[in-house]
């Protein structure tokens, strides 16, 4: 008889403790009401890409000394670099180059590894098409520059998280000229800078 | 009790739109009868329509609030705030093209949606909006709904047989599953109420939560019974912690999957009417259906004014029309909530829940009613 009431209070409480748990998310659920959406309404407004973006890679055919490094790093040597020696000057002449965006993971070790800084990521990341052979793109289409999303008069820029002021979350109807927070790059340098500068004097003083 | 009944009924303080209409057309010089089949009809198209613009309205609601839930914005563009959305919806449905797979079973896989919907839209037969405000206050009302709810599964169990598909026919299993296993634990939560208020009339059941607003409402008599009938009318519904039979991750679209254009809507549509008729349900039985929070009747009286002035019996309709829809509201809001709360439980634990949980507590539920109606006929309705 205890045994049998042990087990109805046990199987009560764990209907109450379940009641209890799922009160909890319900609760959880109806807070997330209240905040704000953060959608995007991607073809009028669009995220401005970080600096580090990966996107779309782009190639400065004079810079490119055909060494194929790029080749070599890339996980499935993916660049087709077409060049023929030429003996008068004992160079190398790079006739085309070609990444084919529709296999490229943009991991970017191309980019890394380039000994003359030919290859480069831009903010691109509206790649798509009917054929994916357009995705093809050789030195001339690698050689273009995207169009920047804060210069495009159709399209609404929105700031990315971490460029946002503090405590703000919501990208929409920020004020111009706002600050994001923390220092900006630059500044943490100028301000080495202006330190290293103070320094230099003491030590000099510290020699005589 | 039947002679407090008749008594309640002679005293009658809601309107009486039948009274009126066969008067106003009998004074025209028709004669009464056919005042009457006058009458018939146009309850049923009211009602009929009113549970449609429901369901478009509750679709818009559902996709608005998983919006909210999931911080996002939801249908924008059509309409003013999206609310064109299931006009839009309905329409394409109705215009896509009517698919029969080649190797189903054709009566069959037409009668299915069918035989779900119909049903569903008969069971609003007895839903009141106020004294006089529905379709037929028939002697076995709630009685009614549970019978024809359980027609329902014979339909999920013929469109997912006929569809000659793996996933139709184990959706329709499973909604079969659900659905018989629910519906019994529903059934004795109801009849708690019942024995409480001594009959089977929807509009009885609601005049014995009257008088006292909101602290008459069965909802604080019935702490168990309301739990237990709501998480069975999600399971009737099949909504998200309980839609098995959909289940979109395993089973495709279960039942639904071979169906397309308007037969896909009219399940669609059963669903949602479903939810309707099922909130609209839990308002009338645990939630003193089209009183206000607190009783009309008594302001009424403290304020001087007859219970048979006509203003106020016109404000009482359209105020008990008004609180039945919004508490079916306010119910339906909270299934769309616990739809993005609760994880879908697997088959195996839903049939656990419905036989070895629900089942018995809601026998010592009735048995407890029982007791207390016999211990405190004044409180628990002797």
């Amino acid at each position: 008889m205890l045994k049998f009431l042990k087990q109805v209070s046990d199987y009560t409480k764990e209907a109450v403790q379940a009641a209890k748990y799922i009160g909890q998310g319900l609760s959880v659920t109806f807070d997330h009401m209240q905040r704000r959406p953060i959608t995007v309404q991607y073809p009028y407004e669009k995220l401005i890409p970080s600096e580090r973006y990966r996107g779309r890679i782009h190639f400065e055919f004079d810079k490119c000394i055909s060494c194929e490094v790029c080749v070599r790093v890339c996980p499935i040597n993916l660049p087709v670099v077409d060049w023929e020696f030429n003996k008068e000057t004992k160079k190398k002449k790079l006739n085309h180059y070609s990444i084919d965006f529709g296999v490229c993971i943009f991991c970017g070790n191309c980019v890394e590894y380039c000994p003359t800084n030919c290859l480069s990521m831009t903010e691109e990341y509206e790649l798509s098409t009917y054929d994916r052979h357009e995705l093809n793109f050789d030195n001339v289409a690698l050689g273009r520059l995207p169009y920047k999303v804060t210069q495009d008069p159709m399209v609404q820029p929105m700031r990315e998280l971490a460029y946002l002021p503090k405590g703000v979350l919501d990208p929409h109807g920020l004020p111009p000229g706002s600050r994001r927070a923390g220092k900006l790059p630059e500044e943490i340098v100028e301000e080495l800078e202006r330190q290293s500068a103070k320094d230099e004097p003491k030590k000099e003083d510290a020699k005589k | 009790m039947p002679y407090q009944l008749t008594l309640l009924k002679t005293m009658n303080p809601g309107i009486d739109l039948q009274g009126s209409f066969v008067q106003v057309l009998t004074d025209l010089g028709l004669p009464v009868g056919v005042a009457k089949v006058v009458w018939i009809p146009l309850p049923m198209l009211v009602v009929l329509v009113g549970a449609t613009v429901a369901v478009l309205v509750t679709t818009w609601l559902e996709r608005k609030i998983s919006a909210a839930a999931q911080q996002r914005i939801g249908p924008e563009y059509a309409g003013p705030l999206g609310m064109l959305i299931p006009v839009a919806d309905g329409l394409k449905l109705l215009f896509k093209e009517d698919i029969i797979p080649m190797k189903a079973d054709r009566w069959l896989f037409t009668l299915g949606p069918a035989v779900v919907v119909i049903p569903v839209f008969l069971s609003f037969l007895i839903v009141p909006f106020g004294h006089n405000l529905q379709i037929t206050d028939l002697g076995i009302g709630i009685f009614l709904w549970i019978a024809l709810s359980s027609i329902a599964p014979i339909g999920l169990l013929m469109a997912g047989y006929s569809s000659n598909n793996k996933y139709s026919l184990l959706g329709g299993l499973r909604a079969a599953a659900q659905s018989i296993s629910y519906e019994i634990p529903l059934a004795l939560s109801v009849l708690a109420i019942v024995m409480m208020s001594n009959s089977l009339s929807t509009v009885d059941i609601v005049e014995q939560q009257a008088g006292f607003g909101i602290l008459g409402w069965n909802i604080w008599r019935q702490p168990i019974g309301f739990l237990i009938f709501w998480i069975a009318a999600l399971a009737e519904c099949e909504r998200l912690p309980f839609d098995l039979p959909e289940a979109e991750e395993e089973l495709v679209a279960g039942y639904q999957t071979e169906y397309a254009g308007m037969k896909f809507g009219l399940f669609y549509l059963g669903s949602y009417v479903n939810l309707v008729l099922s909130a609209l349900l839990f308002a009338v039985l645990y939630l003193g259906g089209w009183e206000f929070l607190v009783p009309v009747g008594a302001i009424a009286d403290w304020i001087g004014v007859s219970e048979t002035t006509a203003w106020l019996q016109v404000l009482t309709g359209a105020l008990g029309i008004v609180m039945t829809v919004f508490k079916a509201y306010l119910l339906i809001f909270l299934a769309i909530l616990l739809r993005w709360t609760l994880p879908r439980v697997r088959i195996d634990q839903l049939l656990d829940l419905g036989w070895k949980f629900l089942l018995p507590i809601s026998l010592v539920n009735l048995l407890l009613t029982a007791a207390l109606k016999l211990t405190f006929p004044v409180a628990f309705g002797g």
